[in-house]
């Protein structure tokens, strides 16, 4: 189970040679993808807002973003006075690697023949490829948060603060969405995840998760996995308006450049994470010609898909208020993805469990609805908020006190 | 080991990649620093103070409330592998767990545990006259009686 073929036998200098060759592959295929999106990105948002966007460097401005790249390895590299310098270093190393890592376990094909071995198109196949992607999203956490904390600077310090408050929220409801995925796979591995999803129902709609499923989980992971990503509108550990840069604000140089290059990694990895869970990763109709090329051509078409979504959600929909965002994350998404996960196993017992549970979790739903509404005006939060409005009004410098409540 | 040879190598890669660009940007960059240029970015500002150390005490909450969903999380993976051999037995388990974080979730919750809202001055009340054009200006202005 999660076997990559190639180990099956002895190793030899052959198999040896096939994975750093796909490792090669995979890591300049994911370096070209970044150049390829920040292009995109800027010139679909250009559209959309009625500019012109990049067009100067190389055919329709391609170029631009390996201009900008380079522009930046030019660039003076300062370490603010009082931050703290090993955390400060440390920090791009903790947000790129797990960038790089993220997208190994995603399969991008089907199997091939190379040279009388027999290659699966993926880059790694661990048997617990969905908590490893669970483990690398929590240390690009950890990037971030010491990236913000080191620059000894207060809009960092607001950035960090606030952007590992809601990685750690949403990552809450990722896992719950992701479980669903698991419980109906019956298995960690990416491959196995893929491969369960092959098929069709009555032969016309696709066996994807996303319709086994239900829709819930999916519409869950992805608004989890655009807060997760920091994209737009839940971007608020970088508002620009409130935060100058967020918590890369002290970051300059070539430091600056690979916490961009992260941010687009893993929005890239992230699309195909998606595509990989919920919408069948290679999986579609064969057309005609070779056979290994149409896995990988609808792996790219539906990825694509995701990605200009992500650059569609940034230009149409205005950033969230920070409660908003919690609210959304906690009383929301947390609980309903829970509940939809037990109902999934409940359903696939027996039907009657599955309508038990949703009475039960009718029930449990308006009592919550209450219990928000309790928390709302609750009198024994007067004294919380009055300390807090102490702190506003005493220090000028205390960090997230309000909203600016005074509406 | 085999299936995570792959992984190791890719650490490798990004590692020295993220080296690589480093050095490189050493090699090819000016260094000039200067006091203004090192001083903490403050749009322009010389700063004033030393940033906060003190956070307000609901971003603690939301990791430790994070840390009880986190390991829910964490029992429901196992859970949800062997989901199919475990069958109607391991289902209501989990709903007995699952109804056991939720009781303690309604609680948080009713007590405006993750309550974000604009601040509501119960304790301080702040003098507010009627919002018209006349009196925001000289309540803004001077902070004196307002009309």
């Amino acid at each position: 189970m999660g076997q990559d073929p190639l180990f099956l036998g002895h190793i030899s200098l052959g198999v040896v040679l096939i994975v750093v060759v796909k490792v090669l592959v995979a890591f300049v295929a994911l370096l070209v993808s970044v150049l390829l999106m920040i292009w995109f990105e800027r010139k679909i948002i250009s559209d959309m807002q009625n500019r012109i966007g990049p067009n100067r460097a190389g055919p329709y401005g391609i170029l631009q973003t390996l201009a900008d790249g380079i522009k930046l390895f030019f660039k003076e590299d300062l370490i603010p006075e009082k931050s703290d310098r090993f955390a400060f270093k440390l920090a791009p190393y903790l947000t790129v690697i797990p960038a790089f890592l993220i997208f190994t376990i995603v399969p991008i094909g089907g199997t091939v023949h190379i040279f009388g071995h027999v290659a699966q198109l993926q880059v790694a196949d661990p048997p617990i490829g969905i908590l490893f992607l669970l483990a690398m999203s929590s240390v690009a956490v950890y990037g971030t948060m010491l990236a913000g904390w080191s620059s000894g600077s207060k809009y960092p310090l607001l950035g960090s603060v606030r952007a590992s408050a809601q990685m750690v929220s949403y990552e809450a409801a990722m896992g719950l969405s992701v479980a669903a995925v698991v419980l109906i796979t019956g298995s960690l591995g990416t491959r196995d995840i893929v491969n369960s999803q092959m098929g069709s129902f009555f032969g016309i709609f696709p066996k994807w998760n996303i319709i086994r499923l239900g829709i819930v989980p999916f519409v869950i992971f992805v608004i989890a996995i655009t807060a997760e990503l920091n994209r737009p509108p839940f971007d608020l550990t970088e508002a620009e308006q409130e935060l100058v840069g967020g918590f890369h604000t002290e970051y300059s140089s070539i430091r600056f450049a690979l916490f961009f290059l992260a941010e687009f990694m893993n929005t890239i990895s992230m699309s195909a994470v998606i595509v990989t869970l919920f919408l069948g990763g290679p999986d579609g109709p064969n057309l005609g010609g070779p056979a290994w090329i149409w896995p990988i051509l609808w792996f790219l078409i539906k990825t694509g898909a995701f990605l200009f979504f992500y650059v569609w959600v940034r230009a149409a929909l205005p950033r969230l208020r920070y409660d908003q965002l919690m609210d959304l994350g906690w009383k929301i998404l947390i609980p309903i993805s829970l509940a939809w996960l037990l109902l999934v196993g409940a359903m696939q017992v027996s039907k009657v469990y599955g309508f038990v549970l949703f009475v039960v979790f009718l029930i449990g739903g308006s009592v919550l609805y209450r219990a928000v509404s309790i928390g709302r005006d609750n009198d024994s939060d007067v004294e919380t908020i009055t300390t807090f409005t102490r702190i506003k009004f005493n220090d000028e410098t205390s960090i997230e006190g309000s909203n600016e409540g005074d509406n | 080991m085999a299936p995570y040879l792959p992984i190791v190598i890719m650490l490798g890669l990004g590692m020295l990649f993220a080296a690589g660009s480093f050095i490189g940007s050493g090699l090819l960059a000016p260094k000039k620093p200067t006091n203004a240029k090192s001083a903490p970015y403050e749009c322009g500002i010389v700063p004033q103070r030393e940033p906060v150390a003190r956070f307000p005490v609901r971003f603690y909450l939301i990791a430790m409330i994070f840390i009880i969903f986190d390991i829910e999380i964490i029992f429901l993976y196992p859970f949800a592998v062997v989901f199919h051999q475990l069958g109607s037995f391991g289902l209501s388990e989990m709903v007995v767990f699952a109804v056991v974080v939720f009781v303690s979730f309604v609680y948080l919750i009713s007590n405006g545990a993750l309550d974000w809202g604009p601040v509501k001055r119960y304790g301080i009340q702040e003098p507010y006259p009627q919002r018209t054009t006349t009196s925001t200006i000289r309540r803004v202005a001077s902070g004196e009686e307002a009309a």
